[in-house]
């Protein structure tokens, strides 16, 4: 009988999610909308390649082009512009360095905010300076440790949209927690739609099963959705087991679904819960790598984040999805997750009262 | 099995500095309409809902069906209905799904289609219960109160703010739950209400029932059987004079004069003759007999409709 109600509850939930046009527009429109918005405006390729802009007007001396010469083979590719472009560009801050001629001496400039890209393309212009000069006194080339500069790969690597899928299957897992279920939770307790059922014998735990089932159910549609015009629009793939991609959503749902209940039951009207979702959400939000990567964020920061649930549950979906991980190398993440699971699950199943 | 489908014994609930129930007693025998009457804020529904296992009383015992809510709490639920005042649930649920759902809840539930036809629901079965009228939804109501088919059925207020025909309607169904041998407990503040349905009453107050009877006995108890209204054109004349003369108790209101009449045909006689001596402006005379709204004024000094 118990198995009976639940696919009864569990059937009736998911027709009833289906009847709110809202639930589904922030549940699945949502990310889309995400994906495809910011997939396409920040999809410019990164800046690969060592680039230099050399400010010119007249003719090259015959030391600047064995300068050029020598740059050139260091795989530095210059850009020529006129004097004005170049100041009117340096005025914008759009150059990390640039090579201009001051008192008529090729000099560089390094604009001391993008000191960390500039850099490595002063050190380069030196080297090919040293070049140009050993050549010119016939000493022979210069010896050089030998460099070589590539991407790392994986999600290091391809277009913006594919770091942020996983980021928003994250994403929707913290939505359907503080707002699809804190919320709705909140709402149904204040207006007493719970009150009739604890006249029922309808035990609390199956109730809570069954929607958290339902909300599995969206989320997984949810991620075959995006992962589908991931590939369409963007040609992003799978790399990693879908097996291990189920695994982990449903390890998120299961967690994200109990901190909903958990911090629904702390409050007593909408106003406090909707406060209460909204102080979780936005930091969880920023500061778990959903859009962005928290690599040059302070250490403790890092850290920090590191131990909240949402940051590993998305490095280890980013490792399946973007580097086609085996869940087994995600084993720390996954400890993680799986500790905040069981302890919010507890806290959430004993907190939770119908009236 | 015991006779009695409710007992409660001394059952006491405050809110903080609110008593609300003070010292409730009450015996429900079972396939009895039991009527809890009284107006608002007398904790009538305070103690519904301690009764229906929704509130832990201070202090105090309930047995239900002779069975107690910590020993034996789904036993309970599952033989017992319970509507509220007011139900409240999800917008865009359909009433069959919504009366399906709630059967999965219990062992032997009764079929959706006999209850739809029962609560004459039928031609609304597949419409959203937000779309329904007042009537219907308070329809649906009891129609999860039934889906067990319970022993034992806790009414709330179930047809305040109805129209006449809602509440006839509605009536009629309650009558059958009494026909098909179940308990009924009904809080109301329509005093027709209580007089239409109820086998014993409750008469309730200040969060304790001041009085305990049959509809009949209760009037009886007043020792006066009519009552004789005066009413008047515009305001009442001065009513001094008539209250010597008359030497019976007179109730005096902008309106009207009522008069209790011990002997409806000699009073009545004296009434109109010290009216006529008076040479008073009365307009109309009613002579209604005496009603559960007079019981409760004279026991508790305020109207139930307040």
């Amino acid at each position: 009988m118990i198995s009976r109600i639940f696919i009864s509850q569990f059937r009736m939930g998911l027709k009833l999610y289906v009847r709110r046009p809202a639930a589904i527009f922030w549940m699945m429109a949502f990310p889309l909308l995400m994906l495809v918005g910011l997939g396409t405006v920040f999809s410019g390729s990164a800046d690969t390649g060592i680039k230099l802009v050399w400010a010119q007007q007249d003719a090259l001396s015959s030391s600047d082009q064995a300068l050029q010469q020598a740059l050139k083979e260091l795989g530095v590719t210059v850009e020529k512009i006129t004097p004005d472009q170049a100041a009117q560009r340096w005025q914008n801050g759009k150059l990390p360095v640039m090579l201009e001629k001051v008192n008529n001496q090729t000099s560089l400039r390094v604009n001391s905010y993008l000191a960390g890209q500039g850099m490595p393309v002063v050190a380069l212009v030196q080297q090919g300076f040293l070049m140009t000069q050993a050549r010119a006194r016939g000493a022979g080339e210069l010896a050089r440790i030998p460099m070589v500069m590539e991407s790392p790969g994986g999600h290091h690597d391809g277009p913006y949209a594919a770091y942020l899928l996983p980021g928003l299957l994250g994403l929707n897992l913290l939505m359907m927690g503080v707002f699809s279920i804190c919320m709705v939770d909140v709402d149904f307790r204040v207006k007493g739609i719970y009150k009739r059922l604890a006249t029922t014998p309808l035990p609390r735990h199956i109730y809570l099963a069954a929607q958290m089932s339902v909300r599995l159910v969206v989320v997984i549609l949810t991620a075959v959705v995006l992962m589908l015009v991931g590939a369409v629009l963007f040609g992003i793939h799978n790399q990693g087991s879908y097996l291990a991609l189920f695994g982990l959503i449903l390890l998120g749902t299961a967690c994200f679904a109990s901190m909903g209940y958990l911090l629904a039951s702390f409050a007593s009207t909408v106003e406090a819960a909707n406060g209460i979702a909204n102080l979780i959400f936005l930091p969880l939000m920023m500061l778990s790598g959903v859009y962005f990567s928290l690599d040059s964020a302070p250490e403790w920061l890092q850290k920090a984040s590191d131990f909240t649930p949402l940051t590993p549950l998305l490095k280890a979906l980013r490792a399946v999805f973007n580097d086609g991980a085996v869940l087994a190398t995600q084993a720390p993440s996954i400890m993680i997750i799986s500790v905040w699971t069981v302890v919010l699950f507890i806290f959430a199943t004993r907190r939770f009262r119908w009236v | 099995m015991t006779d009695l489908a409710i007992e409660a014994k001394e059952l006491h609930k405050s809110f903080g500095k609110v008593h609300a129930v003070r010292g409730l007693n009450l015996k429900v025998q079972r396939g009895e309409i039991f009527g809890l009457l009284g107006p608002n804020g007398a904790g009538k529904t305070t103690s519904l809902e301690m009764l229906e296992g929704l509130v832990q009383p201070d202090s105090g015992e309930i047995r239900l069906l002779g069975l107690d809510w910590r020993a034996a709490g789904n036993d309970i639920r599952n033989r017992i209905g319970v509507q509220f005042q007011s139900t409240q649930l999800d917008e865009k649920i359909k009433v069959r799904e919504v009366l399906e759902m709630y059967s999965k809840y219990y062992d032997k539930p009764r079929r959706v289609d006999d209850l739809l036809q029962l609560l004459q629901l039928e031609e609304k079965a597949d419409a959203y219960q937000l779309k329904l009228s007042g009537g219907q939804r308070q329809r649906l109501a009891l129609g999860l109160a039934l889906v067990n088919d319970p022993e034992l059925v806790f009414l709330d207020e179930p047809t305040t703010g109805l129209d006449p025909q809602a509440r006839q309607s509605f009536w009629d169904l309650v009558r059958h739950l009494k026909n098909e041998g179940r308990t009924v407990l009904i809080t109301t503040h329509y005093m027709d209400e209580a007089e239409a349905l109820c086998d014993q009453i409750g008469i309730m107050d200040h969060g304790q029932i001041l009085q305990l009877g049959t509809p009949r006995e209760l009037i009886a108890s007043l020792n006066q059987p009519s009552y004789a209204e005066i009413e008047f054109q515009g305001s009442a004349p001065d009513a001094h004079a008539f209250v010597a003369k008359i030497g019976m108790p007179v109730d005096v209101k902008p309106q009207h004069w009522m008069v209790a009449l011990h002997d409806p045909k000699r009073d009545l006689q004296h009434v109109l003759a010290c009216i006529e001596s008076l040479n008073l402006p009365m307009q109309q005379l009613h002579v209604r007999r005496a009603s559960l709204e007079d019981v409760f004024l004279q026991r508790t000094g305020r109207s139930l409709r307040e």
